[in-house]
């Protein structure tokens, strides 16, 4: 078959997918892809119909696919991102953002209009991330607690059965029950300081998208913004946000330093994504 | 892009809850297009002296990246300011809210703020020259209208 026909199936799977029919986009899609199977852009679009239907090994199998034909791709990584996510892989959807995210900026003004969508994706999976972490914490740490419980009333059995007299038995069985509500109010503690150490600092945060800045980049004037708020601004607008000064995106420079601290207070305080 | 305008609105709110300066209150929040707040001035400027004005802001999906549509508006015991850049209408004109003055920087706090510093550092009890005119045919929204930015004394 030729390649206009692949084509034109390609733009059939298109128009499908505009009206929302998936399965149809999906279909006609492959079809172009059996028509001519060294696109990459047929098999990044089925990715993206897969991940509609929530597809996600087989979307998975569409960017690998995409990726093999053209080693940056922008889109696969984006799409890869996306269908990692939800199979728990966080690691591997955090880095394929980030990868997306570098092509993107490296495309430059070409992919401004997707850097936004990025760099929220970066954002929800380190969320996402952190979340599962949390949750498996605070899973051992009841799991712990209650294996402390269950040691303690059984030495408190033990020690109750050994004693003579009614007087003694009552005493040492108070003296345990002391020393397992004492353990109880420890970890208790230590959960209510996890909810209480919840303050974003001003340094993290983008002026521009109040959010956790993941590509901070610095103007003339020393201040730093997320890179996608600040480009979306100079697009409108090539003047810097607060003293209006003309500024054009080649005279933005990476905030190396500010990034990695925000990397870390991310990865310690995930819940700051949705602050 | 939608999300973009609600994230920032969602965080600007729960700031916003968290506090305001004297002289502003939020009176409602219900969505991501439409706030309304409150704002008087704090001094004893005569002009405004006991009164409480009412501020509605417009939020485009494109905000902050784009301006809101601030305007006054009228109620029973919430009037609109006296002064040489508010319109009877409750039109304002000011730079900071105009497509070249405006910086995605500023925020719905900030925008009360330069609001009530408007009014207070204000001595003419006045509307603009040509004020009901302008109400009269006036049919634009306020960001479509040329306001020449020409007097910063008031």
């Amino acid at each position: 078959m030729s390649e206009a026909k692949a084509l034109q199936l390609k733009a059939e799977g298109n128009r499908c997918f505009q009206q929302g029919d998936y399965v149809g986009a999906e279909g006609f899609y492959s079809k172009a892809i059996i028509a001519n199977p060294k696109n990459a852009i047929f098999y990044t679009n089925r990715a993206n119909a897969r991940l509609k239907l929530q597809l996600w090994d087989a979307a998975i199998s569409d960017c690998h696919e995409a990726l093999a034909l053209a080693e940056k791709n922008m889109k696969a990584e984006f799409y890869l991102s996306q269908a990692l996510l939800p199979l728990g892989d966080y690691d591997g959807a955090v880095q394929a953002a980030m990868r997306a995210h570098r092509l993107c900026v490296e495309s430059g003004e070409r992919e401004r209009a997707s850097l936004s969508a990025i760099t929220a994706l970066v954002l929800r999976c380190k969320k996402e991330r952190w979340d599962h972490k949390e949750k498996t914490r605070k899973r051992e740490g009841q799991y712990f607690e209650e294996e402390m419980v269950g040691l303690l009333s059984r030495e408190k059995a033990k020690a109750v059965e050994g004693a003579e007299g009614e007087g003694e038995k009552r005493e040492l069985a108070s003296e345990w029950d002391a020393k397992i509500s004492e353990l109880r109010n420890v970890f208790e503690k230590s959960r209510a300081k996890d909810e209480q150490r919840r303050e974003v600092p001003d340094w993290a945060i983008d002026d521009i998208s109040f959010g956790i800045m993941v590509d901070p980049v610095i103007t003339k004037t020393g201040k730093s913004y997320e890179r996608a708020s600040i480009m979306e601004h100079l697009h409108r607008h090539p003047s810097d946000p607060l003293t209006r000064e003309p500024l054009v995106p080649s005279e933005l420079r990476p905030n190396l330093a500010l990034k990695q601290a925000c990397e870390e207070f991310l990865d310690e305080n995930g819940w700051a994504v949705d602050w | 892009m939608t999300s973009f305008a609600s994230k920032r609105l969602a965080k600007e709110l729960s700031k916003l809850k968290n506090g305001l300066p004297p002289g502003i209150d939020l009176i409602s929040a219900d969505n991501f297009e439409e706030w309304l707040m409150d704002i008087r001035v704090l001094d004893d400027n005569p002009i405004y002296r006991g009164e409480v004005y009412r501020l509605k802001f417009r939020f485009s999906p494109q905000y902050p990246i784009e301006p809101p549509e601030v305007t006054f508006i009228k109620q029973s015991d919430r009037p609109i300011p006296t002064h040489p850049h508010i319109y009877s209408n409750g039109i304002i004109c000011l730079d900071l809210l105009g497509s070249q003055g405006w910086s995605p920087v500023q925020n719905v706090e900030t925008v009360c703020m330069s609001l009530q510093s408007m009014l207070t550092g204000n001595s003419k009890n006045e509307r603009p020259p040509g004020d009901e005119e302008f109400v009269r045919s006036n049919r634009k929204r306020p960001r479509d209208i040329d306001f020449y930015y020409d007097d910063n004394t008031v």
